[in-house]
């Protein structure tokens, strides 16, 4: 049943690489191959730069993190986080449930996606998460074509030892201008079973409506082979924990391009909100959320302002400050 | 010439009826398959250094028939599948395939060289996306590869958009057991409306091992301009630590043989959307290249290349026009029935 999914990596591609949970000492870099794992393929020659892809990553954020200025680097006890729902999908258009089946954006969730990152454009990012299914990378890499700064997202390969090696870069100043971007299964929608791919009409005609209303709207109530919120909550805040609130811990500036449910956990956990209240808890599309990680604790900072939108921008002294860099530089 | 005889067929296609005159349609349906062959074996010869395959100086204007109703909606299981389809794809054994490089990534821009690096489109890039979709919209399409590089994969999600005829493209997870579950589709109209996504990394760039990520300057610095040049347009010597144009070559073909020509020999429709040498390596196959005459070879990016598949072979049909292009549309009455087709559903 869908419990047992829960234990097992949805193939390395999802995994984030950084070494520190219990919970991938099980994951290994075996498995069976597949076209996507980049296996048998032989390639000439060693590995240099760096065998440890967390090491890779770490260095590549570390570095980065050096060459700003002094007065950044004294804010590090300050960090952002922005979330940022995915736009309109295919399935979304012809009312259909998607959960993990992998539906790309349509015309309009491409616009939400740009939108989105002309309001995050001059927040400072180093990092960013996403899940493994194309509609959440496709928005965070659209959104970044709008960022102000140069810096390059490069998305993490280590689904193989292969891929690994095939990916590497060989510049130290390029990796410095690189912001990682680490793909996880854990951030993925909520697995709606057997529920994936029926329309809402179908559904409410195959199981009755008041099964499809809770299935929907209750907590722990999964749909067939799917998963309860619950059970989405479980392994999205336990990513989340495990994962990107060290890097926010370390001064990095992270943002999370996810889906409705995952981001609804997260949130639940930043705001330390009930079962209840995160039920009832509706994330706008394409509309980001600011966070401010400091001393431990999140502040929810509302949504950056449209760039057509008057208002106050600056969140705090230390995004003011990066973003007066961008209004100097350009002067 | 045959220009001449071309356009005398051409009148005299437009003038009959259709429907009236059996005869005189299969005999001018003849006479058109056969220039479409004529013309397809002249422009086979390559020329030198530079030639760009881009449409532009290449496009034939054909005609518009205007035929009776096919139907359109083939079954399609969300898997690909080898057995053979039973529509009309059967009979005139017939398939589309087409080729899509990616537009200019954010290194490109940058002039790094990006290899096997993951990086994703710039705006221009997207654009380039957007465009090339445009000009497929009216061609069939069953099934989608890819490379394993958001760069391709997006390329192909972005030109999807822009198609008419409204099938979702899925992308299919293959990585684990788990990923296969958590993907599935449950039902069964939806899967026919999908169209699968295959990613993989045989379809990537060629790896450019320790160049990656240095910048062509830096490049010439460290190894010296005349080494750099031989990298870069030889045949069969890598960079260190990277692939040849002929060990990419390798590995490309030998996927497109295995798995996306079974594709069209049952009569599916594919596209591809990779990079410039996975695409050179295929097209040298296609077409039957030599490796002095693929080294030359230059893909436009963002310009979708048309192959039709048939009888075992490829023909080459140039790229599909703009939609700002005047021109008449239909590169065989096939697809100029499924383009039909469209027009009549929206």
């Amino acid at each position: 049943m869908a419990a047992t999914f829960l234990n097992h990596p949805w193939g390395l591609q999802g995994s984030c690489c950084i070494p520190s949970s219990r919970k991938f000492a099980s994951s290994s870099l075996r498995f069976p191959s597949s076209s996507l794992s980049w296996h048998g393929h032989k390639v000439r020659g060693s590995s240099s730069f760096s065998d440890d892809p967390a090491a890779f990553i770490s260095d590549a954020i570390i570095s980065s993190h050096r060459h700003e200025s002094p007065s950044e680097s004294e804010r590090e006890s300050e960090s952002t986080l922005i979330l940022i729902r995915h736009g309109e999908s295919l399935w979304n258009e012809k009312n259909l449930f998607t959960g993990c089946c992998d539906v790309p954006l349509t015309r309009k969730g491409v616009e939400e996606a740009i939108e989105a990152g002309k309001r995050i454009s001059y927040i400072p990012i180093d990092i960013i998460f996403t899940s493994v299914l194309i509609r959440a990378k496709m928005t965070a890499m659209l959104s970044m074509t709008q960022h102000h700064q140069k810096k390059v997202p490069i998305i993490i390969h280590n689904e193989s030892e292969q891929a690994t090696a095939w990916t590497r870069i060989y510049s130290e100043k390029t990796t410095k201008q690189s912001i990682p971007v680490i793909t996880a299964w854990q951030l993925n929608e909520r697995m709606y079973g057997e529920l994936q791919g029926l329309n809402k009409q179908e559904t409410a005609e195959r199981y009755g409506k008041e099964k499809v209303h809770e299935w929907r709207r209750s907590f722990d109530i999964p749909p067939p082979k799917g998963e309860s919120l619950e059970m989405c909550s479980e392994r999205a805040v336990a990513y989340f924990k495990d994962f990107i609130e060290p890097q926010l811990k370390s001064g990095r500036h992270v943002m999370v391009a996810a889906h409705g449910n995952s981001l609804r956990s997260i949130i639940m956990y930043l705001e330390k909100l009930t079962s209840q209240e995160v039920m009832n808890l509706e994330l706008s599309t394409g509309v980001p959320l600011l966070y401010i990680y400091k001393e431990g604790k999140f502040i929810s900072r509302g949504s950056p302002v449209g760039t057509t939108e008057v208002g106050v921008y600056a969140y705090t002294q230390g995004l003011a400050d990066y973003r007066q860099q961008f209004d100097e530089m350009s002067h | 010439m045959a220009a001449e005889v071309y356009r005398h067929a051409i009148g005299t296609f437009q003038s009959h009826s259709y429907a009236n005159n059996v005869n005189h349609k299969q005999r001018l349906r003849n006479n058109f398959v056969r220039l479409v062959n004529n013309d397809s074996v002249s422009s086979n010869v390559l020329s030198s250094r530079g030639a760009r395959y881009s449409s532009c100086s290449n496009r034939r204007s054909v005609i518009r028939s205007s035929a009776s109703q096919t139907s359109v909606a083939d079954p399609v299981s969300l898997s690909p599948s080898r057995t053979p389809t039973t529509d009309t794809n059967k009979k005139s054994n017939e398939a589309a395939l087409i080729l899509i490089r990616h537009g200019e990534s954010l290194w490109n821009e940058k002039n790094l060289f990006t290899g096997c690096v993951d990086v994703p489109l710039s705006k221009k890039g997207i654009d380039e996306a957007i465009e090339a979709g445009k000009r497929i919209s009216s061609i069939p399409v069953d099934v989608i590869f890819t490379s394993a590089l958001i760069r391709a994969q997006m390329t192909a999600m972005l030109a999807m958009t822009q198609h008419r005829r409204k099938k979702v493209p899925i992308i299919i997870h293959n990585e684990s057991e788990q990923a296969r579950q958590w993907s599935q589709v449950f039902s069964e109209d939806t899967k026919k409306q999908s169209i699968p996504v295959i990613a993989s990394w045989q379809l990537n760039e060629r790896m450019y091992g320790e160049l990656q990520g240095l910048n062509k300057q830096e490049t010439a610095d460290r190894y010296g301009k005349e080494q750099v040049h031989e990298w870069r347009r030889s045949y069969d010597t890598p960079p260190p630590n990277g692939e040849s144009l002929e060990m990419c070559a390798e590995r490309a073909v030998a996927y497109f043989r295995d798995q996306i020509e079974p594709q069209l020999l049952s009569g599916k429709n594919v596209m591809i959307a990779a990079h410039g040498n996975s695409l050179r390596s295929i097209i040298m196959y296609l077409d039957k290249l030599t490796s002095q005459e693929v080294i030359s070879l230059e893909l436009s990016t963002g310009i979708p290349m048309l192959y039709i598949f048939k009888e075992g072979r490829f023909i080459r049909r140039g790229s599909p026009i703009g939609p700002q292009e005047a021109g008449v549309y239909a590169y065989t009455k096939r697809l100029a029935l499924y383009r039909q087709k469209l027009d009549e559903m929206f």
